[in-house]
């Protein structure tokens, strides 16, 4: 087997030249400080992990990889920035669709296992033939859309877009919504990160782990930018839409990630690129352990 | 303001319980009691019947009767109701003090000659001297003064904290904003460092194969078997790791990681200067290096959006605050980018002339409109969204090149650009400026 293809971009020279060095051995790895070229280099050749910084002085990042994400479906995308500005890395979930958003200064080890994780999942994505025959079986089940959010306006517009076409479930708190979702599978979570006074990251993550095919929409005020990034990690939120949101982008959002979960229901291979990296927070970690627990006990009563 | 509060502060406090005459009590009988010492301090009697006041009899008009020929002889017997004023000062007991004296003051007669009535709900209480009135107003006026004082030392107060949390938030911003730089060079630095350390190891365990061979090639016991299996481990290990290609990539890493150390070393050596931690407050400096140094800390702002043009002329050193004035122009510069939507030009440019220096700070922003250009140095004036700006920056600009003697002045065109003018004087340093500087230092 060939060795996997690595592209990295970023607008200072050494940083290519160092990241080069760490895949010396294993990669082919390619690197230009032109995001044009990168452009071009993913239209032509078959790239398996594209990592790309997020400000330079021609594109962001995020923009970028808004095209790779077009132009090559199957290269797994990583942002490595030394700047953690919210407005990025909202770009970066909802644009650039991104497997892992990575700090400068990075831990060499790490970069080192997710880019190696990203190029095996962007290998087996390569050997699908295509994405686009997702042919929609929705006339099985329906589709689950699990809504944890105080705001009325927000199930509202589940409700008006949806209809009859999916099961739509409203849980006001945490204990609620982790009821719901231990008893059947959900097919996308529209969510609050705040429900009262409870942060329900930890949910979120934990759902992720569970359930790959789940797709997480989250809608909110809160604006806390080291969380949003803990969450594309660790809970590979797909969608993060800050509130108040406009009914006709809420409404756009929830028939795209309706069609992923169709797509990745059909295609298993695929929901691996949503993989998610274990969760970091201790206090978390404890309540997803907590939660797992509780979703055993009521799966094995329900008998599920 | 509650009365309680106040030291004599209500018409209760104002009361000398008086017995008051009947309207039937002969005149003879009353210059008895005006004689009397324990009525010597009222200048009039309160007439009340039923327990309702009905008038008033003063020590004026009683003499203007009595004290004629044949009064007392004449009137002596006749009831006082004949002779009294029916329209006294009425003060209710619950009104405001204020109010009371306000009503007194509006109807007494000059000279002074009765004293007001003291009332519930139309019944008699006392009576109430005017003087008392007045005193109880003025201390009242006075606590009210000492309140005020009070309210504007804590505005005065809150003022400054403000001002404080602003310089708090534009110290935080640019040190955010420095930090984020300093991730990238310390980015490749470390990975440098780690990859070199990896590397080290490898060549090490090289060097012990090649050594050990060489003991056996020298050594004239060895076996042939020995050394052959050392050769073979060689060559493996020449194998996975081309160590001359890897130590010559190596040595790039090396200048790449002394470079970005440089680097760092001077984004810490412009956020000190910005700062001035380590120099007096007040010093004698040249204001082209403090814009120098604020447009290094804006940098992270301004790069890959503005494009900076410099048109710095000889200036002479200006006594000041740096750290204020590294401020101000940190302010201007961060602005002038928030106010361009892509791409923009910064344009500063200093001169000087007869004992002025002067610094004009111009972007091709979007400009400032009209209705608005007159209140950008308003406290919390801004048209930022909440949370993202205090409406402080520019009132603290002002404030700064108040305290320094100069003027500021802004003009601006909608969709052309805005231009900030500073002037501020060479010999600023009077006295009681250089104190005002050192106290808002």
């Amino acid at each position: 087997m060939s060795k996997p293809a690595l592209l990295l971009i970023d607008d200072e020279e050494r940083i290519l030249r160092s990241l080069r060095m760490l895949f010396f051995v294993g990669y082919d790895v390619r690197m230009t400080t032109d995001p044009h070229e990168a452009i071009r280099v993913l239209r032509d050749e078959k790239i398996h992990v594209v990592v790309s910084d997020q400000r330079m002085p021609v594109m962001q990042g995020s923009e970028l990889l808004r095209i790779a994400r077009e132009t090559s479906p199957a290269t797994m995308r990583i942002l490595l920035t030394g700047y953690s500005d919210l407005d990025a890395s909202i770009a970066s979930v909802n644009e650039g669709e991104v497997f892992r958003y990575l700090m400068k200064p990075w831990n060499a080890d790490e970069v080192k296992k997710v880019v190696a994780e990203a190029a095996a999942i962007a290998e087996a994505s390569f050997a699908v033939q295509s994405h686009a025959d997702a042919a929609v079986d929705a006339a099985s089940t329906k589709p689950r859309v699990l809504i944890m959010d105080h705001d009325e306006s927000t199930a509202k517009t589940v409700h008006e877009t949806l209809g009859d076409r999916c099961e739509i479930v409203w849980a006001s708190d945490a204990q609620h919504a982790m009821e719901e979702l231990a008893k059947q599978d959900i097919s996308v979570v529209v969510s609050d990160l705040m429900l009262g006074e409870t942060n329900v990251g930890y949910i979120l993550k934990t759902i992720k782990q569970l359930n790959p095919q789940t797709q997480c929409i989250v809608v909110t005020s809160f604006n806390d930018t080291s969380r949003l990034i803990e969450l594309i990690n660790q809970a590979q939120i797909t969608r993060f839409l800050p509130k108040p949101v406009s009914k006709g982008i809420l409404a756009r959002n929830l028939e795209s990630m309706l069609e992923r979960f169709h797509m990745l229901r059909n295609q298993p291979v695929l929901q691996k690129r949503q993989a998610v990296a274990p969760i970091s927070d201790p206090q978390e970690k404890i309540q997803a352990g907590n939660f797992m627990g509780m979703l055993g006990r009521l799966r094995a009563r329900i008998g599920a | 303001m509650s009365q309680e509060n106040h030291p004599g502060g209500d018409v209760f406090s104002l009361i000398n319980r008086i017995d008051a005459i009947s309207p039937d009590c002969p005149l003879e009988d009353v210059a008895e009691l005006f004689s009397n010492p324990g009525y010597s301090k009222l200048l009039s009697l309160p007439v009340v019947e039923d327990g309702r006041p009905i008038g008033m009899i003063s020590r004026y008009s009683f003499m203007d009767i009595y004290l004629k020929r044949y009064a007392r002889e004449l009137h002596g017997k006749r009831p006082i109701r004949n002779f009294i004023n029916s329209t006294p000062l009425l003060v209710e007991l619950e009104q405001p003090l204020a109010e009371a004296a306000q009503h007194v003051a509006a109807n007494m007669r000059f000279p002074l000659t009765e004293d007001f009535i003291v009332i519930r709900r139309g019944k008699y209480l006392g009576v109430g001297f005017v003087m008392d009135l007045l005193k109880a107003m003025e201390q009242q006026m006075r606590a009210g003064t000492e309140e005020l004082e009070q309210a504007y030392s804590q505005l005065k107060s809150s003022q400054l904290a403000l001002v404080q949390s602003e310089k708090m938030a534009s110290l935080g911003q640019m040190v955010a904003g420095v930090a984020h730089e300093i991730n990238t060079p310390l980015g490749y630095v470390q990975n440098n460092v780690t990859i070199g350390q990896e590397l080290f190891l490898q060549i090490q365990t090289m060097i012990a194969g090649y050594e050990a061979l060489v003991d056996n090639l020298l050594n004239e016991q060895a076996n042939e078997e020995q050394i052959s299996a050392q050769m073979q481990q060689i060559a493996e290990m020449r194998n996975d790791v081309n160590a001359q290609e890897m130590l010559g990539e190596m040595q790039g890493l090396m200048a790449d990681s002394l470079y970005g150390i440089a680097q760092i070393s001077e984004l810490v050596r412009n956020l000190k200067n910005f700062s001035r931690m380590d120099a007096a407050a007040t010093d004698a400096v040249n204001l082209n290096d403090c814009i120098e140094s604020a447009l290094n800390i804006g940098r992270n702002v301004l790069k890959n959006k503005v494009e900076v043009i410099k048109e710095l002329g000889a200036l002479p050193k200006i006594t000041c605050a740096p750290s204020q004035l590294n401020q101000v122009f940190l302010n201007l510069f961060t602005n002038a980018a928030h106010a361009m939507q892509e791409q923009g030009q910064l344009h500063v440019k200093t001169w000087s002339d007869d004992g002025a220096v002067h610094i004009s700070v111009a972007d091709n922003g979007k400009g400032i409109p009209e209705e608005n250009l007159t209140r950008i140095f308003d406290p919390f004036f801004t048209t930022k969204p909440v949370g993202e700006g205090t409406g402080l920056g520019l009132a603290i600009t002002h404030q700064i090149i108040q305290q320094h003697g100069g003027e500021i002045h802004v003009e601006s065109r909608v969709g052309e650009g805005t231009r900030f003018h500073i002037k501020l004087p060479v010999a600023s340093a009077t006295a009681r400026q250089s104190a005002a500087l050192e106290a808002a230092a």
